[in-house]
């Protein structure tokens, strides 16, 4: 339905109705079209007039609508209005309500009042991170940094996430600035994008550029660019952090593979305690490994070729500079077959060591396994992302460590264009987090805001140097 | 008394006439709102007349005058005030807001809506009471409908020996019952075995237990109504489980009575270990034909998060065989998971047992799961289906037409 320009009289609202298909929902409906095309209050405060003298009440649900209308047009003495007529007729008011007056407050000079009405919500509920967006929005526009920071403190102690958007209002509002207080929190920030391994968006990141730029007498410059390889910023010259753990973490992250993924709930759901021993005795046997080859996806790689061609194109390409290469694969490899000739895998074998699992069993539990075992020199390839292996692992800190292991002993693989031979992508030498020494920042950055791909580590840079 | 109080709250909200009427006894607690109401009819009566400016501010006056009864209230139930009234209370404002709310809640629920760890959790919670409410109310309209329909024809038939047939119609459930509970009677000292697996309690959520219970009951009637049911064993069923709680829930008295071999033995403890086989999806073996001679064995399990190789891992653990149904081989698979419900694994394993025809068999499987059963190469149905499928789902036509093009223009190379 469209609803009408003008307020209407009784009588015309009485017609309308009649006419509508079905009377009992006429009015629900006719606030939703006001919403959607953003009608003038007048008709929908004719309407509520209407409604209020033929009934004596206004059900909530459509306060709560006409609430959206006023709120979407920033009709900030209605919405005040509105919020005495809910507390008049109610003892308590339910979240939606409250995200309505508290997102349409924050946007007005009376944005204060949203503060109390936060104070209300956690009388009954946690506010929602959306709810504290818009007070420390609110807060930060109006220069009250100290509040908005107190704001935020406050929504990581309830567990909330906070949005990039709160994130990046902060650096927007501190722009020249002076404040060692303001500055350490603002670095406060930076280090929780660091130990989160959250990457800013462009705009983000531009916001954090200006900021520094911006900071009054200490002259600092920030230039976008691209790290090389070897992990060396072409700005600055100077030298990333390198993607290691510490022993500590390492042997963290190590037990919980093993425990977590491996054996998880039931050993025997990815393999067996039987075969999972005889294959600890095999690697130690025959430690340390300097690459570990899964070999059913690396052999997958040109659909067009035999398997094991692809494999043995691999492992040859690896097994240079007297490489120690395990590559793990199935027992059906085994079996000579359309794909699997018997004098290739032979051939292969020596080459490099082989572990054959059980068809049922899941090779990338070992693969895990191996490469963790041999030390933090040891690589491994695959395409597999191995998101489900993250996900088996139970807490946050062990997936962030995870990941940032995975970015820096992952060799990712791909046909070359003429398909002729397979290019490795070499692992991380260098760690994708954001990163300080003090008088420089680097901070890496994604293109778009929608670009969500989490095993892929951005390549684009800010690099941000103090200038004496 | 809770839901009184809103009930009454929400007729006074409606409605102005039948206010002094309900609030009789609580008539002197608010003499004012009353004189307010009365004075609001009077003011509807003024405002009949056609012409003169509206007064678009006007609804806030009347909203504004509702005060007083509000607050009466509150001062009278503010004594029972605790966590459980206060989540009450945001519930039935969610209600008024118009989310899937119960509109009635015990305690209990409530308390466990209390204990969801996370808002969406309660969400989720809050919309599965509404929509069993629901449906409740529906069934309840119905049987009513029902019962009125009944009573007509019978005022009609009156006359007739309509109340004969009745009685006879009830004889004959009777005499069925018994021929079933024969038949089952039998079966006990003659069947094959059928085992339903009763360990995966640790591994399935409250509501996943009280499913899985509900399929089995559902498999029990149908192995009961069949021409040669199993012999079915509810194995490593401990006393006091969650599975034995909800049994004696759906059965009543009729636990201790049904023709049913329940243990809390491992089957591996009953039967030969050569003579099992445990049917589960994420086998690598695909049963061929039905054995007469084996014994197999259903988890039962209903497993919503669909964590892969729970029961796998239980056959490897026990050194068992295994097998899964061939429905890759004759069903042109869809959509959905290959987990299929216990009671159709029952009907599927009897219609098999007396036929032997995985076709009919197959039928079973819920229509929605796939598109057809295979006459032709798997391969070129395939191309069909995702032929089918993308011109149902607009959004991937492009790249479908792209890969048609592709394999068009590979098809001409090769000629």
């Amino acid at each position: 339905v469209q609803p009408p320009e003008k307020p209407l009289q009784a009588e015309e609202w009485n017609k309308l109705r009649e006419s509508f298909q079905s009377p009992e929902i006429f009015e629900e409906v006719m606030f939703n079209s006001m919403v959607r095309y953003n009608s003038p209050i007048d008709v929908a405060k004719s309407l509520l007039t209407h409604m209020a003298k033929s009934n004596g009440d206004i059900a909530y649900n459509l306060l709560l609508k006409y609430l959206a209308l006023c709120v979407q047009q920033g009709q900030t003495s209605e919405i005040c209005d509105v919020y005495d007529i809910l507390k008049i007729r109610f003892k308590i008011l339910e979240s939606g309500a409250y995200n309505l007056l508290i997102k349409g407050l924050t946007n007005s000079d009376k944005w204060r009042m949203a503060l109390t009405l936060l104070e209300e919500v956690k009388k009954n509920m946690t506010p929602s991170r959306t709810n504290y967006e818009s007070c420390i929005k609110a807060a930060s526009r109006h220069q009250e940094m100290n509040l908005a920071f107190e704001l935020y403190h406050e929504m990581l102690a309830n567990d909330l996430v906070p949005t990039l958007d709160i994130l990046q209002a902060f650096f927007d509002f501190s722009r020249g600035m002076k404040g060692a207080e303001l500055q350490k929190e603002l670095f406060g920030i930076l280090s929780y994008l660091r130990e989160n391994q959250i990457y800013p968006h462009k705009t983000f990141m531009r916001s954090i550029k200006l900021w520094f730029e911006s900071i009054p007498g200490e002259n600092w410059k920030g230039h976008l660019t691209n790290i090389k390889d070897s992990g060396q910023c072409p700005v600055c010259n100077h030298q990333l952090e390198d993607s290691d753990l510490t022993q500590e973490e390492y042997n963290n992250l190590r037990e919980r593979i093993t425990r977590d993924v491996i054996h998880g709930t039931d050993t025997f759901r990815k393999t067996s305690p039987q075969e999972f021993e005889a294959f600890q005795a095999f690697v130690e046997n025959r430690l340390p490994f300097d690459i570990v080859i899964d070999g059913l996806n690396v052999s997958h790689i040109k659909p067009r070729r035999m398997q094991c061609e692809n494999l043995f194109d691999a492992v040859n390409c690896l097994a240079k500079d007297n490489a120690r290469l395990l590559v793990l694969g199935r027992k059906h490899m085994l079996i000579n077959s359309s794909n699997w000739k018997r004098e290739i895998m032979k051939e292969m074998q020596n080459k490099a060591d082989f572990f054959f699992a059980e068809n049922i069993s899941e090779d990338d539990a070992f693969l895990l396994y191996a490469t963790l075992r041999s030390g933090q020199h040891c690589k491994f390839v695959t395409r597999d992302f191995l998101r489900d292996h993250k996900a088996s692992l139970s807490d946050s800190l062990t997936r962030h460590l995870f990941r940032k292991w995975q970015r820096g002993h992952q060799i990712e693989f791909s046909p070359s264009a003429d398909g002729k031979h397979i290019n490795f992508t070499p692992a991380f030498r260098y760690d994708c987090v954001v990163q300080t020494t003090g008088d420089t920042w680097h901070i890496p950055y994604k293109d778009s805001f929608e670009e969500k791909y989490s095993y892929r580590a951005p390549r684009k840079w800010l690099c941000i140097q103090q200038q004496r | 008394m809770q839901s009184a109080n809103v009930l009454l709250k929400k007729i006074i909200r409606n409605s102005v006439l039948p206010f002094a009427a309900q609030h009789g006894m609580k008539k002197d607690l608010f003499p004012l709102s009353r004189t307010l109401s009365l004075s609001l009819c009077l003011k509807q009566d003024n405002s009949g007349s056609p012409s003169g400016k509206l007064d678009l501010d006007e609804w806030k006056k009347v909203m504004k005058s509702g005060l007083q009864e509000e607050v009466s209230e509150t001062v009278s139930k503010q004594k029972e005030h605790s966590a459980l009234a206060a989540a009450r209370e945001i519930l039935e404002m969610w209600r008024l807001a118009g989310r899937s709310v119960p509109e009635n809640i015990t305690e209990e629920q409530l308390k466990t809506f209390m204990e969801c760890p996370s808002k969406s959790a309660k969400k989720k919670y809050l919309k599965y009471l509404h929509l069993k409410e629901v449906h409740k109310k529906n069934d309840k309209r119905k049987m009513d409908e029902k019962r009125e329909r009944r009573l007509e024809a019978q005022k009609q038939a009156s006359e007739t020996d309509e109340t004969k047939r009745n009685s006879f119609m009830f004889l004959w459930a009777n005499a069925m019952d018994k021929a079933y509970s024969w038949r089952v009677a039998q079966s006990m000292i003659f069947g094959q075995p059928l085992i339903f697996d009763m360990s995966y309690e640790k591994d399935m959520s409250v509501r996943e237990v009280t499913n899985a219970v509900r399929q089995i009951v559902l498999s029990e009637s149908c192995n009961r109504k069949s021409v040669d049911p199993f012999h079915l064993h509810f194995c490593n069923l401990k006393d006091d489980s969650l599975y034995q709680k909800e049994f004696i829930k759906h059965y009543r008295e009729a636990w201790g009575k049904l023709l049913v071999t329940v243990t809390d033995q491992c089957y591996t403890d009953i039967f030969p270990k050569d003579k099992l086989i445990y049917l589960t999806a994420d086998s690598p073996k695909v049963m061929k034909t039905f054995d007469h001679d084996k014994i197999y064995i259903i988890g039962s399990m209903v497993d919503k998060s669909i964590k892969t190789g729970v029961s796998l891992a239980r056959a490897k653990r026990l050194g068992l065989e295994t097998a899964a149904l061939p429905l890759e081989k004759y069903l042109l698979w869809n959509a959905g998971a290959k987990n299929l419900t216990l009671d159709q694994m029952m009907h599927i394993l009897l219609t098999l047992k007396d036929t032997g025809d995985w076709k009919k068999a197959l039928e079973f499987v819920p229509k929605r799961k796939y598109c057809g059963f295979v006459n032709k190469p798997v391969h070129e149905l395939k191309k069909t289906l995702s032929l089918i499928n993308t011109l149902k789902f607009g959004k991937r036509q492009e790249e479908a037409r792209r890969q048609f093009a592709k394999n068009y223009s590979k098809k001409l190379i090769q000629k």
